[in-house]
């Protein structure tokens, strides 16, 4: 399994499949707002531990596969902390520093980012694109809209293979071997896969109006339970992780008063 | 780069989510309207959003010595109007957070606002005023500054959620400015370069879609040599002939 997609794998075989995916926005959706509502400690922790433990042990998706999706994430993540990290003032220079305040900012909005990373997860990797777009449908999103990004989800990928394939025969002819090759040979592969892009569009409207349709793609809504008690458990969940990240702070002074 | 879900307050992301809302409506109903009256042209869009999504898979090298993906703003501003590009952004940015873990859900209102109204419309506006100077040099500045202007929208909105301890706004805006620049600078010279030589490769094989685009004028002596295209030829208005008509 390619970093690339694994989330998208992941989706397509889950056991969750066939759950609604309103559902299943519930309890993500419900997290999601967790890690970026209440505070990041323990709040957004408490977030990113249910998310995880609803994706290892409920969903029962594979922990490489996680960890292959929260790779790139995480690193943009760290990447993405290092400015709140630093101070800048002004005295006669620019004067970069660091604080306590500054990392105690940074490690909050990190732990808050790989929490909601993680319970985006949670939708993500149990309902493929189709279903999200199935769900749009039925919640009165135009046809027409939703037709163009159910297409465009199609589309990706026949164009990121031609796009890896057209690539490879590059660097096979020397395309990437210094800069100025590797800016041509880009140019060549972006204006091949947008005309790749052009005529997969026009054979397909062809094959279409041969058909005689001119009308919306509808296709057929893969089956889907909806079940009263995961909604119910979901919010279960999510009320738990309020309580948590609301009265932590206070109940862990208290236990240690009690136990002084 | 997109800001990843948790770097916004609560507050901000929902503010950035009413900022871009009424752009992504108006996309939206652009693409209604023009799927109701060429309902051929849902497939070009779709190819047009893919082909967004499928440039930032896209590495290229930079004079940092590092690599680095085209945001394609500035190039899909030009080739399918800025109202269409908010729409396609905005379905592609939800893509991107849910298949790659690229952006954020919370953070979508912000990434939709940098990505895809700042820069189709900072690119568009270079198109529109340099083309009739120069189409390679209106290609290279619509391409290289919406990417930077997405960039620096990016930086106004961290500067905005998380203002410096001592100096406030104006020293956050500085830090993330200052860490963009040096990263996004050498990037957006190198993508604008990117729409020379692909503006070039376009005018030799695929002119007729060009003008069919009304990226290249149309010319009443009926077919022209498309490799000959010279930058004097941008010199017309779009014709009546552009499917993106409804979206103006």
């Amino acid at each position: 399994m390619s970093a690339g997609f694994a989330l998208d794998d992941a989706a397509w075989a889950s056991r969750w499949r066939h759950r609604r995916v309103a559902d299943k926005a519930v309890l993500s959706f419900g997290l999601l707002a967790c890690a970026v509502a209440l505070p990041p400690w323990p709040g957004a922790a408490a977030t990113g531990v249910a998310a995880l433990a609803v994706l290892l042990l409920g969903a029962r998706v594979r922990a490489r596969t996680l960890a292959l999706a929260l790779a790139v994430p995480a690193a943009f993540i760290a990447t993405g902390a290092v400015p709140l990290l630093l101070t800048l003032t002004w005295e006669s220079g620019p004067h970069v520093g660091i604080s306590p305040e500054t990392v105690g900012a940074a490690a909050s909005v990190v732990v808050r980012a790989l929490a909601a990373t993680t319970a985006v997860f949670v939708l993500a990797s149990t309902t493929p694109m189709v279903d999200v777009l199935a769900a749009l449908r039925r919640a009165r999103v135009p046809d027409a809209c939703v037709e163009v990004a159910g297409l465009t989800y199609r589309f990706v990928f026949l164009l990121l293979e031609s796009a890896a394939t057209i690539r490879e025969a590059q660097a096979a002819r020397l395309g990437y071997t210094d800069r100025r090759r590797a800016l041509r040979s880009s140019a060549q592969l972006v204006g091949a896969v947008l005309l790749r892009s052009w005529d997969r569009a026009r054979r397909l409207e062809e094959g279409l109006a041969g058909r005689g349709d001119t009308t919306t793609l509808r296709t057929f809504d893969p089956p889907a339970t909806s079940s009263p008690r995961f909604v119910a458990a979901s919010l279960g969940l999510v009320a738990l992780v309020v309580v948590l990240g609301l009265a932590g702070p206070a109940l862990a002074s208290a236990l240690a008063g009690v136990a002084s | 780069m997109h800001i990843a879900d948790g770097y916004l307050p609560a507050t901000h992301a929902a503010l950035w989510y009413a900022a871009s809302a009424p752009f992504v409506v108006h996309g939206a109903r652009a693409v209604v309207l023009q799927v109701r009256e060429h309902p051929e042209n849902r497939l070009l869009l779709a190819a047009a959003g893919a082909f967004t999504f499928v440039l930032s898979a896209i590495k290229l090298p930079s004079y940092t010595g590092s690599s680095s993906h085209p945001t394609g703003t500035g190039l899909g501003a030009v080739l399918f109007r800025p109202p269409v590009m908010a729409f396609l952004s905005t379905v592609v940015l939800v893509f991107q957070a849910l298949l790659l873990a690229h952006g954020g859900i919370t953070t979508l209102g912000a990434n939709v606002f940098a990505m895809g109204v700042v820069g189709p419309w900072v690119g568009f506006a270079c198109w529109r005023a340099l083309r009739r100077v120069s189409a390679s040099l209106a290609l290279f500045t619509a391409m290289a500054l919406a990417d930077l202007a997405t960039y620096c929208v990016t930086s106004v909105q961290l500067a905005l959620a998380h203002p410096d301890a001592a100096g406030g706004f104006a020293a956050a805006l500085a830090k993330f400015l200052g860490i963009f620049a040096l990263t996004q600078v050498p990037l957006a010279l190198a993508e604008g370069l990117l729409g020379l030589l692909l503006f070039r490769v376009l005018s030799d094989v695929a002119a007729p879609e060009l003008r069919r685009l009304g990226v290249l004028p149309h010319r009443a002596g009926g077919s022209t040599d498309a490799g000959s295209t010279t930058d004097a030829a941008f010199t017309t208005d779009t014709d009546s002939a552009d499917p993106r008509g409804a979206a103006r």
